[in-house]
């Protein structure tokens, strides 16, 4: 029987192996993307270590390639994007009023395969040198030439096993945006968060597929000796730029936009302001998007394109600045008249405006390609692109995930000490970035591993270094602030700010297994904030109380990642029947998934209110 | 109430699928065999080596291509708005890297 009680229930470890539940691999993507966030940020204070003082030799030339490879690898395929997906799990589902994504097996496939490329491109360092080539493993640096190691081998391989994980998620993304919104939220009735992550979901699955043929191309070139990137056989080294920034510039998008949606979120709340401009901020969104996809060549204004090529990337690349103004200013006009609370999440909110302003500045200075050929890979691009992603992405991510916490995990992080962190956080980022716009304009070059002294370079140096072990210090007081919470109780009510606007705060935290006892019913933008102006203290419902559908869980997901990371391993060292025998627990595993008709199993009303009353208690 | 309004309109579209989709897919077959037949002609009389076929082929092959889409993969019909506008983006970016790959990178 289809209603049979009798449901596998998993306990303990097993349960986080085998779940399907959103708001579990969200988590699972949070713990993951904090490890790697880890292991980069370690990389990253050995890198300003090594450069505290000239003619340092704290590392080999060597070893600082592969930390300046890994670091910015690890950074941003392994560490910030886990953690947007790790926001997107969370929030998304619970922002539309749905029970789950639209597909909860490929969301689990997701992130067991993102885990085994990451950890397949970590084990270069145990595994005879971590690739060296730059995070862009621009060729010929990265081919067998130049770079003789396995290196780059577990770069192409670890990357396309974490980067089908990547499109796996986004593609189940916008399917459960597009199908699974419940009644009455029209696309121009969503959360600027979901918006986001929907463009984003788009990003991933247009810009993907060129990372993934690049990959390809070059494992090919490395591993079985083709030609695409060798001069001498009528390859181009180019083509490999191209590939890379087709995909490369979307991808900041892909990590800059979810911050925007965060930003979006907290603002409104703690001001208890609508988003200003709403329409305006998606038609920006969108726009960024659209132009995100012709500006690649920006990257690559000093490989000779000519003068025609330059100019048009430039004004493209400086067109983008206009969406990304209207942003900024509509957050602004947000702020202002505002009752506004400087929450931890708040403060990290309105730390990324100005904080992101400055690294648009620098943008829109590296747009012009005349001035460009004077920038070009000095730290002026350095301390740009950090600005970006460590001011920009990163201060949204510890807003995003102050804010998120109490839904996440039934706990608010303790505002003082989230306060201290911020604090550390952006004096230090400061300290460090600030001063390398001043370093590449006096000529440093970035992925140097020492430099000599008396050339103007040694004290700003210094200063940049103390400021990146104050923000290590400002990530150790948020680790601490994570722990003391969570040897708290979960007490954390259904809407902890108390001016929650969105569908996620009309459940309990953290919601219930199925999220909505009954889905609810749309009336507007900022739904919730929409029924308690209204009078009501919870959503009006769109459909009786009822049996609820619930997918299975299923250890499949995680046996076919294991299969994929021992059948890439195997290619590596060209040993096939390795290949063959991975591949083939892959190829099993889908027999079984389609073979085996799992119709998933029913929650019961009775149950239902159970499992309400203890969310309730809190 | 919305789940009763969805399987009417879902009704709805059947039912003028069935009322309407023979004829016009019959029209939209015969006009795919007919352009099939007419590259295979434009090749067998004339050769691929003339422009003049060339271009031939990659008009029929567009044409092809917008029949098929339309209306076997119904994107005619209502609801395929976001199907359309994924593909256009998927085919605008497609493009933009193979023109990138053959028009710059080897001029």
């Amino acid at each position: 029987m289809a209603h049979a009680h009798s449901v596998k229930r998993h306990k303990g470890l097993m349960d986080w192996l085998t779940t399907v539940d959103h708001k579990k691999i969200g988590i699972l993507y949070l713990l993951a993307g904090a490890f790697f966030f880890g292991i980069g940020g370690i990389e990253a204070l050995m890198i300003r270590w090594q450069l505290i003082k000239p003619l340092n030799d704290f590392v080999t030339a060597q070893q600082f390639n592969e930390l300046i490879t890994m670091h910015g690898t690890t950074m941003i395929f392994l560490g910030v994007m886990p953690i947007i997906f790790a926001l997107m799990n969370a929030v998304v589902p619970l922002q539309i009023g749905a029970r789950d994504v639209a597909f909860p097996f490929l969301n689990s496939l997701g992130f067991w395969t993102f885990l085994f490329g990451g950890i397949l491109l970590n084990l270069s360092w145990v595994m005879g040198g971590a690739p060296d080539a730059g995070w862009t493993a621009y060729t010929p640096l990265s081919t067998v030439a130049y770079s003789g190691t396995h290196g780059v081998d577990f770069y192409t391989i670890g990357l396309q096993i974490a980067g089908l994980g990547t499109l796996i998620g986004g593609i189940n993304f916008l399917a459960t945006i597009i199908t699974m919104r419940a009644p009455g939220m029209s696309f121009m009735r969503m959360p600027m968060f979901t918006w986001t992550i929907f463009i984003t979901s788009a990003i991933i699955l247009f810009a993907f597929p060129a990372i993934t043929v690049g990959l390809v191309l070059l494992s090919f070139d490395r591993i079985l000796g083709a030609n695409f990137f060798e001069v001498g056989q009528g390859g181009s080294p180019v083509l490999w730029e191209h590939i890379f920034w087709i995909f490369g510039h979307p991808e900041v998008y892909i990590l800059i936009l979810p911050a925007f949606g965060v930003i979006s979120e907290v603002i409104p709340t703690f001001a208890r302001k609508r988003l200003f401009g709403y329409s305006s901020m998606v038609f920006a969104t969108i726009l960024i998007a659209f132009l995100g996809f012709m500006v690649w060549a920006h990257h690559m204004f000093t490989t000779g394109m000519g003068p025609v090529a330059n100019a048009l990337f430039s004004i493209s690349t400086m067109l983008i600045a206009v969406p990304t103004g209207i942003k900024i200013f509509n957050w602004l006009f947000t702020l202002w008249g505002g009752q506004i609370r400087f929450t931890a999440a708040n403060l990290y909110a309105t730390g990324f405006i100005p904080t992101f302003v400055m690294g648009g500045v620098t943008g829109v200075m590296l747009a012009a390609a005349p001035a460009d050929y004077q920038f070009h890979d000095t730290y002026f691009v350095v301390a740009h692109f950090h600005y970006v992603i460590v001011g920009g992405l990163v201060l949204g991510i510890f807003s995003g995930l102050h804010y998120w916490w109490p839904k996440m995990f039934g706990r608010i992080l303790n505002e003082t000490i989230g306060k201290i962190a911020f604090w550390f956080f952006i004096i230090g980022f400061h300290l460090t970035f600030f001063v390398q716009h001043f370093l590449g304009l006096l000529g440093m070059q970035r992925r140097i591993f020492t430099y000599l002294p008396n050339q103007g370079f040694d004290t700003l140096n210094l200063v940049s270094t103390v400021g990146a072990f104050l923000m290590g210090v400002g990530v150790l007081i948020f680790l601490y602030n994570v722990v003391i919470t969570s040897m708290r109780p979960a007490d954390a009510a259904n809407d902890p700010w108390e001016d929650g606007r969105t569908l996620e705060w009309s459940i309990p935290s953290p919601p219930p297994e199925y999220n909505f006892k009954q889905t609810p019913l749309v009336r507007g933008i900022d739904a919730y904030w929409k029924e308690k102006m209204a009078g009501h203290t919870e959503m009006t419902p769109a459909e009786p109380v009822g049996d609820i559908h619930m997918p299975s869980a299923s250890i499949l997901p995680f046996v076919m990642s294991v299969g994929i990371f021992i059948a890439g391993l195997g290619f590596m060292y060209h040993y096939y029947w390795i290949v063959a025998g991975g591949l083939g627990i892959l190829f099993v595993c889908m027999a079984i998934r389609s073979l085996y008709d799992d119709k998933g199993w029913h929650i019961h009303p009775e149950d239902q209110v159970e499992t309400n009353r203890k969310g309730v208690k809190a | 109430m919305a789940t009763q309004q969805d399987t009417n309109r879902g009704s709805a579209v059947r039912h003028r699928h069935r009322v309407e989709g023979p004829q016009k897919h019959v029209v939209a077959f015969i006009f795919s065999i007919v352009l099939t037949l007419i590259a295979f002609a434009a090749v067998a009389a004339g050769g691929v080596n003339s422009s003049f076929t060339i271009i031939l082929l990659v008009v029929m092959a567009v044409l092809q291509v917008i029949i098929q889409l339309a209306y076997w993969m119904h994107m005619k019909d209502k609801g395929h708005m976001i199907p359309i506008i994924f593909m256009a983006g998927g085919f605008f970016v497609a493009f933009t890297a193979v023109i990138t790959a053959l028009y710059w990178v080897w001029w």
